[in-house]
């Protein structure tokens, strides 16, 4: 679904980080989890894959980026925003109306969804996000995890094969968390919607990403299952990036010739390995 | 040095955000606060620096009731990180804005005493050195864990005996966060009280000494950290869970009969679980 | 906890209306102030204006926006009570005299700024932004661009005044006296603060803009809308209304 050859963006104003020699292939239908310290370029990485690089923000541009077949480069924003529907890092700006239901609508109306589908799609949507009853409330009213929401709504309104999502959580308590990650992947699998989505909280990806991709530095150090990546605890570690407390756990307790090596993603995983040692 | 008693708050007068909030922190405390989102840990922490004052009960901060002070009065004894640095951050250099708190409590700056100029120029300068800032850099260019840590220092060099932290690590990255937090536990090792609300419950677990968790504008669990993050059922009630370490502890205790009274039954920290797992496997197979 | 001119949800008959009926007999009940000098009709405005207020639910905000009103037209209606010498001589001043009628002008004035502000603010509280918009380039064929920017306009006044406020909060808990002194003083505190809030402001317009442009903000026209803003009789009553109401105004002089 997402084809990334040779690709390198440098950014003419500076400043911002640079992504250098990327290769990366998504299969439709993965859902992807991007990670990595701060500056290491995982935005500018998404910027490539919705096209607000190159067509928002000038700069050198190398390679190619695929996106259903399309051309980022040669495929005017619009179109390419048929196919691919972003949520931004900042929802609040994000959000053009002031209720629930015209944000939703706001999307469809400018795409030229025909009426009669209109009123199914926003239902879908909002229900699809576990918002149905927010339909008519204010947006300055909701909480932060409801507009994180909203946003994802007004953008799986449109229908989009893949969805990107920029740090939907970094405002959010661990419970909304959580939901919004449940809620991402159940649609995603009912749909056959490719996601990709940048997060700090490395314990949500493990938990939840068919594919981990650790940027640094601008290139892409990882990128597998979680479970092999994860293995590579120490060099993610000298990264920057912390391994979920299980997965160290384990992996110290395997240095120590205690239990078995195996890369384990979530607490349960971890009960699982250590379970017969203690018994 | 810092008390609520009964306290009851709202932004509006309809909507009551806390609903009787009481507890007492002493001198040199380091005390998280968990809770969802709107659970009211925010407006406790605004309430302890007169931000917002109580519509009943009361809130004592060093012994003396926030109603009769002003929020401009109380800096000086309460620190506060705002969870959007930009919020906080307004000067054209890192330097200028490490004295900025100095100024603003006329400690520097205009009409300020010849000794306490020096002092502060002195603070600001190790502060500095110590953090490794360039001082004539402009802090809008620097990126956001940059800021967050010119934020967090610009309170640390007025050296408040409290400091209020609201959402330190917030969209900071491993190192970053590491960072920030190391520098809170320093303070607090050099005696001042911490309050801290955070969501994140590793960081919780790391560094905090006591913790209370808030549902629905009450207290619903207040005790030493780790007492409190291994109450899987409080937790639950207030949309928590413990972090990673102490969640396979209770969950192998609760899967192997007779390992909760153990060594494993009780590890809190990563450390603790290996030694402890590591004991029990050696002296199962010996 | 609705911030200042953001929509409150309701069903009340304005709430209803035809949102450009409603922008137009607000704008033509506002000329109708400004065409009549007689207090006792302009009373009778402002007496309208808190009833169709009390109508939509919407008191409290009102009472709100009349006091900050007030605060700006006093300043007027000094300069007015100074500078028009009219009526019975009450008070002997260098230049002049304050008399029975500068009295009378100052009160107009006052009265005239509250009755012509309260409709139009209050369509802001009644109507949804982007409705209002979306009427505009249905009903008006106003090119959606510049309906859009409107929108945002408005829609940014909550967004920074809460930036504000943050900011403000802030530096209050670093020792700045905020909460201390008058307007004059909050003022001059807030000067260098400025520089910041503008940063912010520019950060989020630009991502605002490329968020609206990936959903496909080129590609609205008149036709877009889902819903539609048929004009019904009531709106048609309103504007009538209104261009009777300045009709009066210009005949009571």
């Amino acid at each position: 679904m997402i084809e990334i050859t040779d690709f390198s963006f440098q950014y003419r104003e500076g400043g911002e980080p640079t992504v250098r020699d990327i290769n990366l292939s998504i299969p439709a239908g993965t859902f992807v989890g991007i990670t990595g310290p701060a500056g290491s370029g995982k935005s500018t990485l998404t910027y490539a894959m919705n096209g607000i690089v190159p067509h928002c923000y000038p700069g050198d541009f190398y390679g190619s980026v695929l996106v259903d077949g399309l051309d980022t480069c040669e495929t005017a924003l619009t179109d390419l925003s048929r196919a691919v529907g972003s949520v931004c890092q900042d929802v609040d700006s994000q959000f053009v109306t002031p209720v629930v239901e015209d944000e939703v609508l706001y999307g469809m109306e400018n795409f030229g969804v025909p009426r009669d589908e209109m009123e199914t799609r926003l239902e879908r949507a909002l229900a699809d996000m576990g918002i149905a009853d927010l339909r008519e409330r204010t947006i300055a009213s909701l909480s932060g995890g409801q507009k994180q929401k909203v946003a994802i709504a007004s953008v799986l309104a449109m229908e989009p094969k893949v969805l990107v999502l920029d740090e939907p959580t970094a405002e959010l308590d661990p419970a909304s968390s959580q939901s919004v990650f449940d809620l991402l992947v159940s649609y995603a699998r009912t749909h056959g919607t490719t996601v990709v989505v940048v997060e700090q909280k490395i314990a949500l990806l493990s938990r939840y990403a068919d594919m981990l991709v650790v940027v640094e530095g601008g290139r892409v150090r990882f990128a597998d299952e979680p479970r092999r990546v994860l293995a590579h605890a120490d060099e993610l570690l000298e990264i920057g990036v912390n391994c979920p407390r299980s997965t160290t756990l384990v992996n110290r307790l395997a240095d120590r010739g205690v239990c078995e090596r195996v890369a384990v993603r979530t607490v349960s995983e971890a009960c699982d390995a250590l379970e017969q040692v203690v018994a | 040095m810092v008390e609520f008693r009964e306290v009851r708050a709202s932004y509006e007068a309809a909507l009551p955000v806390l609903k009787g909030v009481g507890f007492t922190i002493e001198q040199g405390e380091f005390v998280a606060f968990a809770g969802t989102n709107g659970a009211g840990k925010s407006t406790t922490m605004r309430l302890v620096n007169g931000l917002l004052k109580p519509d009943a009960g009361q809130v004592l901060v060093d012994g003396v009731s926030t109603t009769e002070l002003k929020t401009s009065h109380l800096a000086r004894t309460v620190g506060f990180l705002f969870q959007n640095p930009d919020s906080q951050i307004c000067c054209n250099t890192v330097r200028e804005e490490l004295m900025f708190g100095f100024k603003a409590l006329g400690l520097a700056g205009k009409g300020a005493a010849f000794e306490d100029a020096q002092q502060a120029e002195e603070r600001v300068d190790a502060m500095i050195r110590e953090f490794g800032f360039n001082p004539d850099a402009d802090p809008f260019l620097l990126n956001r864990g940059a800021r967050q840590l010119l934020a967090l220092a610009s309170i640390v060099v007025l050296a408040p005996p409290v400091v209020v932290l609201d959402e330190p690590t917030t969209g900071l990255d491993y190192r970053e966060c590491a960072k920030v937090m190391n520098i809170v536990r320093r303070m607090h090792e050099a005696g001042t009280t911490v309050l801290m609300v955070c969501h994140d419950m590793e960081v919780v677990a790391d560094y905090a000494k006591r913790c209370i968790v808030m549902n629905d504008g009450r207290v619903v669990d207040d005790g030493p950290v780790f007492e409190v993050l291994r109450n899987r059922d409080t937790l639950a009630r207030a949309s928590l869970m413990p972090p990673q370490v102490v969640d396979v502890s209770l969950e192998l205790a609760r899967r192997v009969p007779g390992l909760a009274e153990g060594p494993v039954g009780r590890a809190n920290t990563l450390e603790d679980m290996v030694e402890a797992v590591a004991t029990v496997a050696e002296g199962g197979l010996a | 906890m609705s911030a200042f001119l953001e929509y409150v949800p309701g069903k009340s008959p304005l709430h209803r209306m035809n949102p450009v009926a409603k922008l137009g007999a607000a704008a033509l009940f506002a000329v109708a102030c400004f065409c009549t000098s007689s207090l006792v009709f302009l009373m009778a405005l402002l007496a309208a204006g808190l009833a169709l207020a009390a109508m939509c639910g919407m008191v409290r905000q009102t009472l709100g926006l009349v006091r900050a009103v007030l605060a700006f037209s006093l300043i007027l209606a000094v300069v007015q009570l100074l500078t028009t010498p009219a009526g019975v001589q009450l008070v002997q001043l260098p230049w002049g005299y304050i008399g029975t009628g500068s009295l009378i002008a100052a009160l107009t004035t006052i009265v005239r700024l509250a009755a012509a502000a309260i409709p139009l603010f209050l369509v802001f509280y009644v109507t949804k932004t982007n409705d209002l918009a979306n009427a505009a380039v249905k009903v008006l064929h106003v090119p959606y661009k510049y309906a859009f920017t409107f929108t945002s306009t408005v829609h940014f006044i909550p967004v920074f005044m809460n930036d504000m406020k943050g900011v403000m909060e802030a530096q209050t808990a670093r020792g700045v006296e905020f909460d201390r002194g008058g307007i004059v003083q909050k003022a001059r505190l807030m000067v260098p603060l400025c520089v910041p809030l503008l940063v912010s402001s520019v950060r989020k317009t630009n991502s605002a803009a490329i968020a609206a442009e990936v959903r496909g903000f080129n590609l609205r026209t008149a036709a877009s809308g889902y819903k539609e803003y048929p004009m019904r009789v009531l709106d048609a009553a309103a504007l009538a209304g209104g261009a009777l109401l300045v009709a009066l105004a210009v005949a009571l002089g």
